[in-house]
């Protein structure tokens, strides 16, 4: 960690660029607290600073609060509708979703599922604001109807229950429509260009100036960046022929990831040339025209990225010498300060000033939540509000600095009256001049504080400005708003009267330093985020600090001198065999990963008896001492993380993120049934039983538990069943599939080397004849776990049963098909998104991979093409790479499978797309990702598992015929829903019988514990792997 | 030859969404008044699966995970359920009311055989819609059983009749049919024990992510919050 109080020093940002630049990553995930204590005396006033900002920000904003005319129309509005309160939120929400929707049937029933659960009533006459009211009446309607039955009706959700039932439905969404627009004219400052100008003026008369940004979703397709492209070329155009002469030329903001499909770190090479190729071209025409140019921020897995890029534009000859190429950094980034180290001494390198707005950040929640998800050792971001606060004053303090404001010309971005006012005084102290600074407030936001400001002072104020069609920005901007709580803000509380000055002027230091602990105790880390186990760990492949050693050490296992050699192991011993079968890697059969010796017959005999000696003991062994085995399995797995994740690339084709994931997975699995394990089969538990006595039962073991797992997850689903039996206090004897026993093999060592008995646990690598047929024909198999087809656990089913020994638990989990289903109020972006990973994602080598897509088809026309446009953005190719999608499928037959229904859709459905191949894909079993659109799921005769997917048009009328044919298919697996509507989504979640739903998001990777796992009826028997009803599956239940 | 399905498992399956939606709770409350009408054991047979399957299985589990997401656990019915007896008794009597309430409350349609049954779908039948509850000849129900739709068969009887019986299900066509047998009529170890609701359920995990319709208030609750 570099010393943070050093970037005062003058000569800091003379050091060599690469050195700069190995500090940022590494303070990716740094421990907050540590990196607190550093920067906290860049920001640290002295008394004498102290007071002079909290008197200018006390000053501010008494004058702000008499000067009640200023209030902007937006924060206005969100005092009225705190996105604290439920009205709040929903009023969000239509607004996200509702001009989006073309039928009026969906519309209506939008509009009705929003209204009927809210209180509009209380807010119909608490806002002054024209604006407030308006979409409150929009939203009431017609209040008279309201107020004249109040008494009858009681409560005011059910008068607006009765009303929306009352009123016309037509009527109220002409209403809802307009209260809408209404919004978007307030969010967005133009629907053109020309219009914002137009409409821009009256604030530019008043000293402002402008950043345009032709803000929107993300593009998925290159038909969607081409749009962005051409339009951010068109904004240019008319900025530059703009005349208005009078102030500060505006500037155009860009989001790159509106002008490019796959801006992410695994498409480096694509976004170093063909995204820089884009924007190259936009700096060309910009400067021509003397437009500014401003790069957005996003994401924090892009920072690393974005830079490389900004630094390759700034960099070339059509930037060098501008002067206006700027960009934007988030201080509630832990790296903050080391990227404007770095990008201060590639300015001064270069000698062209570097425009750049420091903001707070807009993306908190979802980087917390994606830490969250992916087990990252840390999070990106503070974890406190104050914490980004010290750290922008920080970042301000070296930015005003003169050896960097040489360099950097600093635009500070922000709406809180004491980050403003302490700027002002920190400028001032600094020597910097009004003219080598500015500030940047949003559109609709701040008006107060900045028309105040602006009297005041001699400074620039910009106002960052989104343009476009309110159809497209309002959802856009209103998701923002949703997903990152901005009623926290500063804002939101300016405005309102009722928060003491005193509360809006504490500085933050102090603020922070008040606090207990640095970083935010009730944010645990994304290791910690269970209260009752670890979380399993994940590295961030997208950050260089991580990813790179990572990289290395999988490496030493990929090169062709790195041989796997597995055998049967009994009794703790690796048993040799005469049967030995080469293992090749399924993206290129010529690359050996080494062999596996079958056992036979004999073998899986000697297996079982020895395990059945073993059980009493075992099952006598203390559930504690039995889940500190799976415990210590759980570290060792950890420890050879590399060289699992190696065999999953080599011997599984599993791309980086699925090894990654599947590693987790098995961890999670341990963590998860030792602590089942221990609060279930510990001591007896006392009820009462029928006769109204006291009782206790025990849950234990069975006696052998067969294992027999499927490749495609060959080490989760394989070391989940196999812990899971022996937690239970059954003695195991397991069969993993025989195209991935090497991976078992190792896990099986690994599980006794972390302490379960050599008697206990016996692996038995084969296929179905030498080794499944003798094992479930095996008079002492007391249970058995399988997944795999329906077809297969039919027959081990009867084979069980054949033995003539009772009935013994059999727990199935097998195929699915699995369907989506998308409303017209569904975000198509998020839709395309969501259904091309759950379809494609492990080569739709999952079981809860999304088959069947059934999408409202008054949206099929939008959203059928950008699937085919994202689809065609998808790279087929080396699994270990990480610019790879979507690696082989498992073997020859699978792809024989997949390839004679491919020829067979072709005929029977409609192509929508196909990704394409690699030239040498034939050296593997490669299936490019592929999309028919059919008419019905009744032309699906089974589960085809692999990368297709199958896309059904249907009537919002016919939702409910669509659950049925869903249901009625006997499959019941997963199923994705998307759809604002939660009325809808209540609706198909009562209906569907699937095990595993998915609302508003991917309907893939189930987490351990989180989201067990498992289906109904033909998909499987239950209970859920992954569930606290496992385990007990497992066991006998005496009654003592 | 067209197999002709059993007008038993057609009523069961088309009574099953509605009943499976009621949620063990609203079906208890049905079920508790059908048990006020046993009498002895058999009535503090019925009780007590309903007490416990209301403590089992009851409430929805709302599993921790990630910020901005919401993960709940739920049980239902597998589907038409078989519930009979080839054990005579007083014991066996009450072993089956178990069974006929185990799974009733966890969601399922119930079949039950013969005249003892009947006797048990009489007290019933008036407590719950039409079809929840269905009793057939004992020689209907091997049609029953036969049938690929048919959930589970719930069975008190010999070790040596549940092996074969384990057979003849394994022999079907469709889904596992599962067979839930009790063969210790005297102390009703299995039918008389905590786990016994579970064999009759299946699982419904739900995830909403609750970012796209309605912000992440419990992060920003953390976020503002002092300590």
């Amino acid at each position: 960690m570099f010393n943070a109080l050093e970037v005062l020093q003058p000569n800091f940002i003379e050091r060599p660029l690469n050195d700069l630049w190995r500090n940022i990553s590494p303070l990716y995930s740094v421990d907050e607290s540590q990196w607190l204590q550093q920067l906290l005396p860049l920001a640290e006033p002295t008394q004498g600073q102290l007071n002079a900002s909290t008197n200018a920000a006390t000053k501010l904003i008494e004058q702000v609060r008499k000067d009640d005319a200023s209030m902007s129309m937006i924060d206005a509005l969100l005092l009225e509708y705190s996105l604290d309160t439920k009205e709040g939120i929903l009023l969000m929400c239509l607004a996200e979703a509702l001009m989006r929707v073309p039928d009026k049937e969906t519309a209506d029933a939008f509009i009705k599922d929003r209204l009927s659960v809210a209180d509009w009533a209380s807010h119909a006459k608490n806002s002054e604001s024209f604006f407030v009211n308006a979409s409150t009446w929009g939203l009431m309607l017609t209040g008279k109807v309201v107020t004249m039955s109040e008494k009858q009706d009681g409560s005011p959700a059910n008068l607006i229950n009765r009303m929306v039932n009352r009123v016309s439905e037509p009527v109220i969404r002409q209403a809802m429509n307009q209260a809408m627009k209404i919004m978007g004219h307030q969010f967005v400052l133009g629907r053109s260009i020309k219009e914002a100008l137009e409409r821009g003026k009256s604030y530019r008369d008043k000293g402002y100036t402008y950043s345009f940004d032709m803000l929107g979703e993300a593009a998925l397709t290159s038909a969607d960046a081409q749009k962005y492209l051409d339009s951010y070329s068109q904004a240019i155009d008319s900025v530059g022929k703009d005349t208005y002469s009078k102030g500060h030329r505006p500037t155009i903001s860009i989001k790159l990831s509106a002008l490019h499909p796959r801006y992410e770190v695994g498409n480096e090479e694509r976004v170093m040339t063909e995204l820089f190729a884009s924007v190259k071209g936009l700096i060309k025409q910009a400067r021509a025209l003397n437009v500014g140019i401003t790069i957005d921020a996003e994401e924090a897995d892009r920072l690393e990225l974005s830079l490389k890029l900004f630094e390759k534009l700034y960099r070339d000859e059509g930037t060098q010498g501008w002067g206006l190429f700027g960009l934007v950094v988030q201080a509630y980034s832990k790296r903050c300060l080391p990227v404007l180290a770095w990008l201060a001494a590639l300015a001064k390198e270069q000698g062209d000033r570097i425009p750049l707005r420091l903001v707070k950040g807009a993306y908190w929640d979802s980087e917390i939540k994606l830490c969250q998800q992916r087990g990252l050792n840390g999070y990106p971001v503070y974890t406190r509000k104050e914490a980004t606060d010290v750290s922008y004053l920080a970042c301000a303090k070296f930015l005003l600095s003169a050896h960097t404001r040489a360099h950097i010309f600093p635009q500070f971005a922000s709406h809180n009256a004491h980050t403003i006012a302490t700027i002002a005084t920190m400028a001032e102290e600094l020597g910097a001049r009004t003219d080598e600074f500015e500030f940047q407030r949003l559109h609709g936001m701040g008006d107060a504080l900045y028309n105040r400001l602006i009297k005041d002072k001699d400074v620039c104020v910009r106002i960052y400005a989104p343009v476009g069609s309110h159809k497209d920005l309002l959802p856009y901007l209103v998701r923002r708003l949703l997903e990152n709580g901005a009623n926290s803000s500063f804002v939101h509380r300016l405005v309102d009267a009722r928060c003491p000055i005193s509360e809006l002027v504490g500085h933050p230091v102090m603020t922070l330093k008040g606090r207990k602990t640095l970083h935010n105790p009730n944010i645990n880390l994304p290791k910690d985020m269970f209260s009752d186990r670890r979380n399993s760990y994940g590295p961030n492949i997208e950050i260089e600090s991580q990813w790179f050693p990572f990289k290395e050490q999988v490496n030493a296992f990929m090169g062709p001198d790195v041989q796997w050699h597995a055998h049967p192991i009994v009794g703790g011993q690796n048993l040799t065999s005469d049967t030995i079968r080469e293992v090749t890697s399924p993206y290129d059969r010529s690359q050996k990963v080494g062999e596996v010796q079958w056992g036979n017959k004999d073998i899986v005999d000697n297996a079982i008896e020895m395990a059945h000696g073993a059980y009493p003991r075992w099952s006598q062994t203390p559930a504690d001492e039995r889940a500190a085995c799976l415990e210590r399995f759980a570290d060792l797995m950890e420890q050879h993380y590399a060289e699992l994740v190696a065999i999953c690339h080599r011997e599984a084709g599993k791309t980086i993120q699925d090894s990654i994931d599947e590693v987790r997975e098995a961890v999670d699995f341990c963590n998860y049934y030792a602590l089942q394990a221990r609060k279930n089969f510990g001591a007896p538990k006392t009820f009462t039983n029928y006769l109204g006595q006291e009782q206790q039962a025990r849950m234990v073991g069975r006696g052998v538990f067969a294992c027999i797992s499927p490749w495609n997850f060959p080490l989760a689903i394989f070391a989940g069943q196999v812990v899971a039996a022996l937690a239970a206090g059954n003695a195991v004897v397991c069969k993993a599939a025989e195209q991935t026993s090497i991976i078992a093999f190792r896990a099986v060592q690994l599980m006794h080397e972390a302490g379960i008995p050599g008697d206990v646990l016996h692996f038995l690598p084969g296929n179905g004849s030498t080794i499944g047929s003798p094992m479930t024909q095996h008079p002492l198999i007391a249970g058995l776990a399988f997944t795999g087809s329906t077809g297969t656990a039919q027959l081990i089913n009867r084979t069980l049963a054949s033995r003539g020994v009772g009935p013994v638990p059999v727990i199935a989990e097998t195929g699915g098909q699995n369907a989506m289903i998308i409303d017209s109020t569904s975000l198509p972006e998020q839709v395309v998104r969501d259904a091309v990973r759950s379809a494609f994602a492990s080569a739709g080598q999952r079981c809860s991979a999304l088959r069947v897509m059934f999408v409202q088809e008054d949206i099929a026309d939008r959203v059928i093409p950008m699937i085919a446009g994202a689809m065609k953005e998808q790279t087929v190719g080396l699994p270990y790479l990480h610019e790879t999608d979507v690696g082989p499928v498992i073997d020859t037959k699978a792809q024989k499978v997949l390839l004679d229904h491919i020829e067979e859709m072709k005929s029977a459905g409609r192509l929508i797309a196909q990704t394409k191949l690699p030239e040498w894909a034939d050296k593997g079993t490669f299936v490019a990702p592929i999309a028919f659109e059919i008419s019905g799921i009744d032309q699906l005769k089974d589960e085809k598992f692999g990368p297709i997917m199958h896309v059904i048009r249907y009537k919002a009328k016919d939702l409910d015929k669509i659950i049925d044919t869903i249901n009625q298919s006997g499959f019941g697996l997963t199923m994705g829903v998307h759809s604002r509507n939660e009325s809808t989504c209540a609706h198909i979640a009562r209906r569907a019988r699937v095990g595993n739903l998915y609302i508003n998001r991917d309907q893939v990777g189930a987490v351990v514990g989180v989201q067990p796992f498992g289906g109904q009826g033909l998909s499987g028997t239950g209970p859920k792997a992954g569930g606290p009803h496992y385990l007990p599956r497992f066991a006998k239940e005496q009654l003592l | 030859m067209t197999i002709v399905k059993p007008v038993q498992i057609q009523v069961a399956n088309k009574v099953f969404e509605a009943w499976d939606k009621l949620g063990v709770k609203g079906r208890a409350q049905l079920l508790a008044q059908a048990a006020e009408k046993l009498q002895g054991a058999q009535a503090g047979m019925a009780k007590w699966q309903l007490q416990n399957a209301v403590a089992e299985i009851g409430d929805k589990l709302v599993l921790q995970g990630p910020t901005g997401e919401s993960n709940e656990l739920s049980t239902h019915g597998r589907g038409a359920f078989l519930c009979t007896s080839a054990l005579d008794g007083n014991n066996a009597a009450v072993g089956l009311v178990g069974a006929v309430f185990a799974a009733l409350v966890a969601g399922n349609p119930v079949i039950t055989v013969g005249p003892t049954g009947q006797a048990i779908m009489d007290l019933i039948a008036n407590h719950v819609p039409n079809g929840v509850i269905q009793n057939v000849a004992e020689s209907v129900q091997d049609s029953i059983i036969d049938d690929i739709e048919l959930a589970g068969v719930a069975i008190l009887c010999e070790p040596e009749q549940a092996n074969e019986l384990t057979q003849r299900l394994a022999q079907k066509a469709g889904l596992l049919c599962q067979l839930v047998n009790e063969t210790d009529v005297e102390n009703l170890g299995t039918i008389a024990a905590p786990h016994f609701i579970l064999r009759f359920v299946t699982e419904q995990t739900i995830t909403t992510n609750t970012t796209a319709i309605g912000g992440n208030a419990t992060l920003l609750e953390l976020g503002s919050s002092a300590e």
